[in-house]
C-alpha cells in the first residue's frame, strides 16, 4: 500500500516536472522519472517483464531519442514562447486527452491483483498475444509513433533560425 | 535450482541488506584490483614496471589513490545545471549495483533468481546512458556535452548487436524446453533466466561459445563499446575532449564514474561468462572461483585490446556497428533459428 502510494507520487511528480519545466531538457528528465514510476507500478502489479520493457523502450529508447532530437534541433537551451492562442490550443488538446483517457478508465473493469508472478503466463504468451489477439492494436501503436515523429519534425522545423547553421552553433555553447 | 538470498535469510529487508553489502564489497574490491591490474598490464605491454612503490609490486597503490581522491575538494563549476549535475554520478552508479545482483555466480547460491534476468541486465544498462547524458549536459561544458552525445550515440547503437547476439542463446535454451531435467529435477526452463542458461551448459557439457562463436565475438565487441573501453573510448577520448562527459567532476564524484566504469567491465565480462563460457561450470575448483576466473580472463582480454589497438574515429565506429555487426548478428540469429527448426 505504502509502496503503491510512493510509486504514484513519483509518477505524478515526474509528470509535473515534465509539463512545468522551463528548460526542455528538464522536461525530458521529468518524463523519464514519470516513466520510471510507471515501470515500478508494473513491477508492483507483478509483471516484471512489462516493467523491464517499459524501462528498456521508454526510458532507454524514447527519452534518449528525444534528447537527440532536442540537441539536433535547437540545442535545448531556448525557452518556449508564450501566446494566448498557443496556450488555448494546448489546454484544449490536454482536456481532450484527459476526457478520452478518463472515459477509457471508467469503462474498464479492473480485476484483483495477481497473488504471484504466474510462471506459465510468461514471455512466450505475451509474444503470442501481441502477434495474434492484439495485432491490430500493436500496429495502431506504430501509427501513433509515426504521428509523434511527424509532430516532432514540425515543431523542430518551425522558424528559420533553427535551420540556420550559425544559430544552431550557438546552442552548443 | 540455486537458493536465493531471500530463501536463505527469510526476511526481505535482511536479504536486501546482505545483497547490497555483498555486491558493494565485490565491486569495490574489483575496482581496486582492476585499476592496479590495468596499470600492470599496460606496463607489461609497454615493457615498463608499472606501480612498484606502495606495497608489494604496487598492490596498495590504488588504495593510496582512493584515499587521496576521498580527501580532494569537490569543485562545482559556475553555471552547472544543479539537479542534473549532482544526480548524474548516482544515476550512472546505481544501475550497476542492481545489474550486478542479477548474475548467478554459483551453482547453489545466487542473489536473485528472476526469469527475465537477461532483459533486466540490458534494462539497467539503458539507465546508464541517461546518467551519462545528465553529466554531460549538466556540466555546462562543451567537451562534456560532446562526450555525452558521442556516448549516447555509441551506446544505443551497440545495444542492438549486444541484444541480437544474446538472442541465439535464448533460442537455444528455449528449444530445450518447455521442461528440462537438471540433476533429477524437472524445471520449466526459461531462455532469459541466467541461472538456467548456466545450468544447461553445465548439464550438456557444451559451452555456448562452441555453438555460437560468431555471437560471442559480436557480444564481446559490443560489451567493449558499451563500457566505453578502447578502441571505443570515444566518449572520453582524452586527447580530443579533455575527459569527455566527466570533465567537470572532481574528487569522489569523478571517483564514482570510475567506479561505475570498472564495475561495468566486470558485469559485462560476467554476463559473457554466463552466456558463452558456462558460468560457474568447471572441474575441481568450486563454482564461484571458476566464475570469477573466467570473468577476469575476459577483463584481461579487454585491457589487452585497449593497449594494443588505436582509437577508432567516430564515423568508423558507427559504420562498424551498423554496417558490420548488426547485419552479421541478424544473419547469425536467422541461421541459428533455422538450424534449431531443422535439427
Amino acid at each position: 500500500m505504502i509502496a503503491a502510494g510512493l510509486v504514484m507520487v513519483l509518477t505524478i511528480a515526474g509528470a509535473i516536472i515534465g509539463v512545468g519545466a522551463r528548460r526542455i531538457v528538464h522536461a525530458i528528465f521529468g518524463l523519464g522519472i514519470s516513466l520510471a514510476g510507471v515501470a515500478l507500478a508494473f513491477g508492483l502489479l507483478r509483471s516484471p517483464f512489462v516493467a523491464a520493457m517499459e524501462v528498456l523502450i521508454y526510458i532507454g529508447g524514447i527519452t534518449v531519442a528525444m534528447v537527440f532530437a532536442v540537441m539536433l534541433s535547437s540545442g535545448g537551451r531556448n525557452e518556449p514562447g508564450e501566446g494566448l492562442l498557443r496556450r488555448t490550443l494546448a489546454a484544449g488538446a490536454a482536456l481532450l486527452f484527459l476526457v478520452s483517457v478518463g472515459l477509457v478508465i471508467s469503462g474498464t473493469e479492473f480485476g484483483p491483483m495477481p497473488e504471484a508472478v504466474d510462471e506459465a503466463w510468461s514471455v512466450q504468451q505475451i509474444g503470442r498475444d501481441l502477434l495474434n489477439r492484439f495485432n491490430v492494436v500493436f500496429e495502431l501503436l506504430s501509427v501513433v509513433l509515426l504521428l509523434a515523429i511527424v509532430g516532432a519534425i514540425t515543431i523542430a522545423g518551425r522558424g528559420d533560425e533553427s535551420l540556420d547553421p550559425a544559430a544552431a552553433d550557438e546552442g552548443w555553447a | 535450482m540455486p537458493r536465493t538470498f531471500l530463501d536463505i535469510f527469510g526476511n526481505p529487508l535482511l536479504a536486501l541488506g546482505a545483497g547490497i553489502g555483498g555486491v558493494m564489497t565485490v565491486l569495490s574490491l574489483n575496482t581496486l584490483f582492476c585499476i592496479w591490474f590495468e596499470r600492470k598490464v599496460s606496463a607489461w605491454i609497454q615493457r615498463r614496471m608499472g606501480p612498484m612503490e606502495v606495497g608489494f609490486h604496487g598492490t596498495l597503490q590504488t588504495v593510496a589513490d582512493m584515499i587521496k581522491l576521498l580527501g580532494k575538494q569537490l569543485i562545482t563549476p559556475r553555471g552547472v545545471d544543479k539537479p542534473l549535475y549532482h544526480l548524474a554520478p548516482l544515476m550512472v552508479f546505481a544501475p550497476v549495483v542492481a545489474a550486478a545482483s542479477l548474475l548467478p555466480f554459483s551453482k547453489t547460491v545466487v542473489l536473485t533468481n528472476i526469469n527475465i534476468g537477461l532483459v533486466l541486465i540490458f534494462m539497467f544498462g539503458g539507465f546508464a546512458v541517461i546518467g551519462i547524458f545528465m553529466a554531460g549536459w549538466g556540466s555546462n561544458n562543451k567537451y562534456a556535452l560532446l562526450g555525452a552525445m558521442r556516448s549516447i550515440a555509441q551506446n544505443i547503437s551497440y545495444e542492438i548487436p549486444l541484444i541480437l547476439s544474446a538472442l541465439p542463446i535464448v533460442l537455444l535454451i528455449s528449444a530445450k524446453g518447455p521442461m528440462y531435467e537438471i540433476e533429477g529435477e524437472m524445471i520449466a526452463i526459461n531462455g532469459m533466466n541466467l541461472a538456467h542458461i548456466t545450468a544447461v551448459q553445465a548439464d550438456t557439457g557444451v559451452w555456448f561459445v562452441l555453438l555460437q562463436p560468431v555471437a560471442m565475438l559480436i557480444f564481446f565487441i559490443a560489451i567493449l563499446a558499451e563500457t566505453n573501453r578502447a578502441p571505443f573510448d570515444i566518449p572520453e577520448a582524452e586527447s580530443e575532449l579533455v575527459a569527455g562527459f566527466h570533465t567537470e567532476y572532481s574528487g569522489m564524484r569523478f571517483g564514482l564514474f570510475f567506479f561505475a566504469e570498472y564495475s561495468n567491465m566486470l558485469i559485462g565480462s560476467m554476463l559473457a561468462t554466463v552466456l558463452f563460457f558456462g558460468g560457474w561450470d568447471g572441474p575441481i575448483l568450486p563454482g564461484p572461483v571458476w566464475f570469477f576466473l573466467k570473468a577476469y580472463l575476459l577483463i584481461f582480454a579487454m585491457m589487452w585490446i585497449r593497449w594494443t589497438f588505436p582509437r577508432l574515429r567516430f564515423d568508423q565506429l558507427m559504420t562498424f556497428c551498423w554496417g558490420a555487426l548488426i547485419p552479421l548478428s541478424i544473419v547469425n540469429l536467422l541461421v541459428t533459428a533455422f538450424l534449431i527448426k531443422v535439427l
